[in-house]
């Protein structure tokens, strides 16, 4: 399967006119910059959000519930718009994208949620393939890419199988492959593991893990402590009354390329720590 | 033909509303066919018989060939006159009597002598004919002159409320076909949901989401007006088997529509399914 060409792929998809910006290579790949999400004027769910994900990095987002974890990758997908702020995707600005080009956008991110998101009566292989079909893909292509993906979940040759005989966990994996049939630049989880039992969550964390291994940025929202202590690893963000908080630096948050960000978030670190109910 | 087989793929989940869905197009296409069908033979009925305006005039008993002459070219040189033509006693006995001989034997002489005028198109309203009647009857030789206009005339009027009335309760019955379509479609589009969003959540634009619908309309409409054309032709050939015996009264025999007509009446349906699925989308599907 080998490394996704993530720079190359984005740029040649995602950019309308078609032209490759190699500048977008270096930039991180998700900056949040001052992002405000108001759904009830006396309620702000997102105050103020200034984050940055570099490219190759796992980041579990938590917080109770109703904290705004899923509204927040709403605004990435560009399922909901901010009211304030910018969110730069690879050094564009998708908050002010037409909405002609979010479906563009979304070949780019892969998107994995707790209830799953399959047609129970499409096929395994249907299921997955949906994601290259919208986007024109020749059927020849599409079968070896959909049963790649499918090997990477760990259901190979099920691909004729309904999804609804399905059990929990394997309906789970299909949304996986699904997300990165495509071999998006980045995959957004919103508590994927909701609907899964304690063996069954892990195991579909370890998944994650695995795809990130690949070189894929992940995105994991989840409330669910057990997961997070599983992998201590990983950078951690928390969303506390309508404010990320860098709670734990991940592997990879190692260097400069956000220094200035480091020093912001250890400053909160403390706070953080004390906050959170690790 | 992708969008096609996309749009059967949910078909599949709900046959029952679909084959609900045709059947109610079909029985309305089917009355608008009917119509059609019934509206093509009068028209071609009235034109037979309207053919150009004719008149004819009677002449009188014991006139000399000369006097017919002069008659004849009389009313030939009328401006609203395009033909006069001379049908003698013995011609009259053979158009009327026809095949039957007993008619056939009859004394020519009771059969009247007279002259056929066929009008100029631009005289054949009733006023103009009303006023040459009268100028002919005045001539010598003229006994009298029938200028069909009661009959035309009642023909005329019959056909056209008919056409009106076909015309009318046709627009009913394509409203009606658009909302039956349009319902179905609504329809699908809730039994599909999810399938919308998560084609929404790949990347898909618009366009691919909205297509299998508008085919899916499509694809009720066309095949209900396939539908109702085969029924319509069962009908139809099942009529005219036993119409066949008095069609020599009629004077003609009744023709179904034709090719192209049916042609485009299975695209109209088609289209009409389009529409009515267009009208769902724009209401029910927000992408
Ligand atoms: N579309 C919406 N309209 C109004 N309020 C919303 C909407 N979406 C989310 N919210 C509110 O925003 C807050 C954050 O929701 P959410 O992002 O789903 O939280 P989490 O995923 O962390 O549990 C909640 O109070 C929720 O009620
Ligand atoms: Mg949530």
């Amino acid at each position: 399967m080998g490394r996704p060409r993530i720079g190359a792929q984005f740029g040649r998809q995602f950019r309308p006119d078609g032209h490759f910006d190699r500048s977008a290579a270096h930039k991180p790949i998700l900056v949040l910059d001052g992002v405000v999400k108001v759904f009830r004027a006396d309620a702000p769910v997102l105050r103020r959000v200034d984050l940055t994900i570099e490219r190759g990095e796992f980041v579990f987002v938590t917080g109770p519930s109703g904290a705004g974890k899923s509204t927040l990758l709403k605004l990435v997908y560009r399922a909901e718009t901010v009211d304030e702020g910018r969110i730069l995707f690879c050094g564009r600005d998708i908050a002010r994208l037409t909405d002609e080009s979010v479906p563009f956008l979304r070949r780019n991110i892969g998107v994995v949620f707790q209830d799953f998101k399959l047609i129970p009566y499409w096929s395994v292989f249907e299921n997955v393939a949906v994601a290259l079909e919208v986007a024109g893909m020749p059927s020849r292509i599409i079968r070896s890419r959909v049963a790649m993906a499918l090997e990477r979940v760990g259901l190979a040759g099920r691909g004729e199988d309904l999804a609804s005989v399905l059990s929990g966990g394997e309906q789970q994996r299909v949304a996986v492959a699904r997300a990165i049939v495509n071999e998006p630049a980045i995959v957004l989880a919103d508590e994927p593991t909701g609907n899964l039992d304690p063996v069954l969550a892990l195991d579909v964390l370890g998944l994650f893990e695995e795809i990130h291994e690949a070189g894929t940025t992940v995105m994991f929202a989840t409330h669910d402590r057990t997961l997070l202590e599983q992998s201590p690893q990983h950078r951690l963000i928390v969303i506390d009354d309508g404010r990320t908080i860098e709670a734990r630096q991940g592997l990879r948050a190692v260097g400069g390329a956000f220094a200035a960000q480091r020093e912001h978030a250890d400053a909160d670190d403390a706070t953080a720590t004390a906050r959170l109910p690790l | 033909m992708k969008v096609v087989s996309r749009a059967l793929r949910g078909v599949r989940e709900h046959v029952r509303t679909q084959v609900v869905s045709v059947a109610t197009v079909a029985l309305a296409l089917f009355c608008l066919a009917a119509s059609a069908l019934v509206a093509q033979n009068i028209g071609e009925l009235s034109r037979r018989w309207g053919g150009p305006v004719r008149m004819t005039v009677y002449l009188a008993d014991g006139a000399n060939a000369e006097q017919v002459d002069a008659l004849r070219a009389a009313l030939g040189s009328l401006p609203e006159v395009q033909n006069a033509r001379y049908v003698s006693p013995t011609e009259s006995r053979a158009l009327v009597a026809g095949d039957d001989r007993v008619m056939a034997s009859a004394s020519a002489e009771l059969f009247p002598a007279t002259v056929e005028l066929a009008l100029a198109p631009g005289a054949a309203d009733s006023a103009r004919i009303e006023s040459l009647a009268t100028r002919v009857r005045r001539l010598p030789t003229v006994s009298d002159v029938e200028t069909y206009q009661g009959i035309t005339g009642q023909l005329q009027s019959v056909l056209s409320s008919g056409r009106n009335a076909a015309l009318i309760f046709g627009v009913i019955v394509l409203l009606c076909a658009i909302a039956v379509v349009s319902n179905t479609v609504r329809l699908s589009l809730h039994a599909r949901m999810r399938e919308v969003e998560v084609l929404r959540l790949v990347g898909a634009s618009p366009r691919y989401v909205r297509s299998p619908f508008l085919a899916e309309g499509a694809l009720l409409g066309g095949g209900g007006a396939v539908l109702a054309v085969a029924l319509l032709a069962v009908v139809f050939f099942m009529v005219r088997g036993r119409l066949d015996m008095m069609s020599g009264s009629i004077g003609m025999r009744p023709v179904f529509l034709s090719l192209p007509l049916l042609a485009a009446f299975v695209l109209g349906g088609a289209g009409l399914g389009a529409t009515g699925s267009a009208l769902a989308v724009r209401r029910w599907l927000k992408v």
